[in-house]
């Protein structure tokens, strides 16, 4: 006989609120039903009331993690649409910046899912580790989470030689640390009870739900947005894209610790080949772009990120759109909390099914409706959205 | 009539509640901070020295919460089950041999009542669960049940190798026996590992906490339970974890013997068995803290497959050797 | 090859390390470290301000508002809507606006937290 459980918008596990029903026979999930509501803090309206200056500091607190990822996307986006460059030593600082929050994200992510599984030790380990990351990026930036390090026209500060000596050192232990962090995922025989042929995702399946970032990652598909689209100085900057071929949480982990040794490669690289010269365009406060639009993507540490602007000649933005890897991977999490024929999926797996794709709720919220008399909630449809903007549209007319 | 009295005082004080219930607030203020040592943290620190009075004032904090029943529980059975557990594992400790070589009391067959009343216990977990209708307790209280079924056959096998060589169901007999050479250094070596590792799925903790497991039921088969249930709750989970280490102490370490003043006999008694039933606590700390947790179907899978061969094994030789 | 237990050595090499948590705020309070160029409170300096507005427009808060004083316009910085960007200090052309380390900024009345 089967019931519902909930893993309710108030859990004293998952720190943000997100409804998941799940339908379970005994100690096997059936079914699932994933609510993103909760989050839904009115954002791209935002957008419309500030000019683009303040909009950096909008875009830069939609989500406290990839911070870093949402500010390079508004500002590349801005500056395609004004048609300038920036200078090259801004390219380079800007990605050393994003690598370190990259790194940062990670470690962050590698405590929660040593966490779901139970394993406090390695939860407690990382965490300490990950206050060497947030200390370097305290010095170069002045403040540990929320960098604001990006403007429109390159970045803020610069960095000297003393930092710059931090940042190596720092990038030694974290090396000879995350490489600790492996073996013990690798050879530690409860979590790879825990982690192996947990949550697979076929490659197929993959494709067909628009899974982004390391979920796709960690089912063999070669894809990222560094190497297919470079952005900032990616093209110059070499790397290697990390892919395995298990298709489980277990993958997805590895995928995730590989990521994070190629990028302290790749600071030590930019390191050493720092370009000399200007770290900033010389811009107006207030900026006036002439009519366009424009789209811009970048890999932020959970998957693909997009942003789009439309400009209408004033000061502030016509129309913006973010679209979140979160967000993306939800279909695929649905898919892969469901049993089918000889998959099993049991209560115990569905923690760490859910930490696997790295959700970051406060990138997602998305609009339900909820009727409280009748005690239903529904969503719309792609085609009763276009149904009812016209006919609003038509009325405003 | 002045030997009642005396046992009365016994009873009650030393080595009866009182000091039990101190000693078990004590044992986990250590368990709490080897446990964050061992993390590198620094474990409760600002109650009293060290921190020493924090289980104290846990157990205090929780006596003066509300105290809330769901509608739909089964109001019987939701009331009597803490104080149960509580009164149970209390009974319990006066089995040990904590200042002689036998307890405050003490009889033939006394290991026997001991392992059948842990079982109870567990049976008692069941009835808490299921008791507070809602689902989550339901799923822990269930899961709670197909880990008895996993554990209880090696943690009696074990028990079991240690009583054939000493010829005895008594705990008293089982000590006086151990005047020689203790039993963990001669072949119940084996029979020690597998008494820990289910000593520790008994105590439902990790890489055993499944039926408690807070990422994914909340809080298992304790969810509904608030105020002074969950002090009962708690404070009976540290007799249970103190009875665990006492029994282990007894039966494999020898129990309270060790190099001894005449004159002071209890006294050191009593801090030979407190230390060596530290040091199965801090095992089961270690243990603790090297492991993630277990689904349900692979406790289950490794304790029939792995523990219970390596159980009679053991059995078979307690039996050939001596 | 998986090894149960693989974590044993580290985790007791751990028993011996001095502790990774700072006792802050009751004992160890010099132990918290800032870099130079850390984004802390803001201290404002009046005889260099000579009343431009360009911090009023550039907050993305609105934390600042403009009074008029005996020697003209000049701004007052309401310190709990203040999201610490740093954008006043870094457009000021006179450099009247610095941001100092001070991190500690809570009270118990808002009116507390404002910086003339």
């Amino acid at each position: 006989m089967s019931f519902y459980i909930p893993i309710g918008p108030q859990h004293p596990v998952h720190p943000e609120p997100l409804l998941m029903k799940f339908k379970v026979e005994g100690e096997q999930v059936v079914d699932v039903e994933i609510n993103v509501s909760y989050t839904h803090r009115g954002i791209e309206k935002g957008f419309e009331y500030r000019d683009y200056l303040k909009g950096i500091y909008l875009a830069e607190r939609i989500c406290g993690i990839c911070n870093a990822a949402h500010t390079v996307c508004y500002t590349q986006n801005i500056e395609q649409l004004l048609g300038k460059e920036i200078p090259p030593r801004a390219k380079y600082l800007r990605l050393i910046v994003e690598e370190l929050s990259r790194i940062h994200s990670h470690l962050l992510w590698l405590g929660l899912a040593a966490h779901q599984i139970g394993f406090e030790t390695l939860f407690m380990y990382v965490w300490r580790d990950r206050e060497r990351v947030l200390d370097v990026i305290e010095a170069i930036t002045g403040n540990r989470v929320v960098t604001s390090y990006n403007t429109i026209g390159g970045v803020r500060r610069d960095i000297n030689p003393q930092i710059e000596h931090k940042i190596r050192k720092a990038m030694d232990y974290l090396e000879k640390r995350t490489k600790y962090f492996k073996k013990v995922i690798m050879e530690e025989p409860t979590v790879l009870m825990r982690t192996q042929n947990v949550g697979i995702l076929k490659p197929r399946e993959a494709i067909e739900l628009f899974a982004v970032g390391p979920v796709l990652r960690a089912s063999g598909i070669k894809h990222d947005v560094r190497a297919d689209d470079p952005y900032i100085a990616h093209d110059e900057v070499p790397f290697n894209v990390a892919t395995y071929d298990t298709c489980d949480v277990y993958a997805r982990i590895l995928v995730r610790i590989d990521e994070v040794l190629e990028c302290i490669n790749m600071i030590r690289y930019s390191l050493d080949h720092l370009p000399s010269g200007p770290y900033r365009l010389k811009l107006p406060i207030i900026i006036r772009p002439p009519p366009g639009e424009s789209v811009s993507r970048v890999e932020a540490p959970r998957g693909e990120l997009l942003h789009y602007v439309m400009s209408d000649g004033t000061e502030k933005p016509y129309r913006y759109k973010v679209r979140t890897p979160t967000l993306a991977n939800i279909p695929a999490t649905a898919r892969m909390l469901t049993s089918r024929k000889n998959y099993v999926v049991y209560i115990a797996d569905i923690p760490i099914i859910f930490g696997s794709i790295d959700p970051c709720l406060c990138c997602t919220g998305r609009v339900a409706f909820v009727d409280i008399e009748k005690g239903r909630s529904w969503v719309w449809s792609y085609s009763q959205l276009i149904k009812y903007s016209r006919e609003r549209f038509e009325r405003h007319d | 009539m002045i030997e009642i009295l005396y046992k009365i005082l016994e009873i009650l004080v030393f080595p009866g509640f009182t000091f039990i219930g101190l000693l078990s607030l004590l044992y986990e203020w250590i368990d709490r901070k080897f446990y964050a040592r061992l993390q590198n943290r620094v474990g409760p620190l600002y109650a009293g020295p060290h921190g020493i009075l924090q289980p104290l004032a846990d157990f205090i904090k929780l006596l003066a919460k509300e105290d809330i029943t769901p509608q739909a529980a089964d109001k019987l059975l939701f009331t009597l089950t803490p104080i149960i557990f509580f009164t149970l594992n209390l009974l319990l400790t006066l089995l040990l041999p904590i200042y002689s070589t036998s307890g405050v009391i003490s009889f033939t067959g006394d290991l026997i009542f001991f392992v059948a009343s842990l079982t109870i216990i567990s049976i008692i977990v069941y009835t808490a669960g299921i008791a507070s209708v809602n689902r989550f307790a339901t799923i822990g209280a269930e899961r709670a049940m197909l880990q008895l079924i996993g554990y209880e056959i090696p943690f009696m096998l074990s028990i079991i190798s240690v009583a054939l060589t000493a010829n005895s169901l008594t705990i008293r007999n089982i000590v006086e026996k151990q005047s020689g050479l203790w039993y963990v250094f001669g072949p119940h070596i084996l029979s020690f590992i597998i008494f820990v590792i289910t000593a520790q799925a008994e105590l439902e903790r990790v890489p055993f906490d499944i039926p408690e497991a807070e990422q994914e039921i909340v809080a298992g088969w304790l969810v509904e339970f608030s105020g002074k249930k969950l002090a009962l709750f708690r404070i009976g989970r540290d007799i249970e974890t103190l009875l665990l280490c006492g029994l282990g102490a007894a039966l494999f370490l020898g129990g309270p013997a060790g190099p001894v003043i005449p004159g002071l006999e209890p006294l050191l008694y009593t801090l030979y068995f407190v230390l060596k039933s530290i040091v199965i606590l801090l095992i089961l700390t270690t243990l603790r803290a090297i492991f993630a947790r277990m689904r349900i179907d692979q406790m289950i899978n490794i304790s029939w497959k792995y523990l219970i061969p390596l159980a009679l094994i053991s059995v078979l030789l307690a039996r050939v050797i001596y | 090859m998986p090894k149960p237990g693989f974590m044993v050595s580290e985790v007791y090499r751990n028993l011996f390390r001095k502790r990774a948590t700072i006792l802050y705020p009751f004992k160890e309070r010099e132990l918290v470290h800032l870099p130079e160029g850390f984004r802390g409170r803001i201290v404002f300096h009046r005889d260099k301000c000579i009343g431009c507005r360009i911090c009023f427009m550039v907050c993305p808060a609105r934390a600042i508002e403009m009074v008029k004083d005996e020697k003209g316009l000049r701004p007052v910085f309401h310190i709990y809507r203040c999201i610490y960007c740093g954008q006043c200090a870094e457009n000021c052309p006179r450099k009247a606006i610095e941001m100092s380390d001070i991190f500690e900024n809570i009270a118990f009345d808002k009116k507390t937290l404002v910086v003339k």
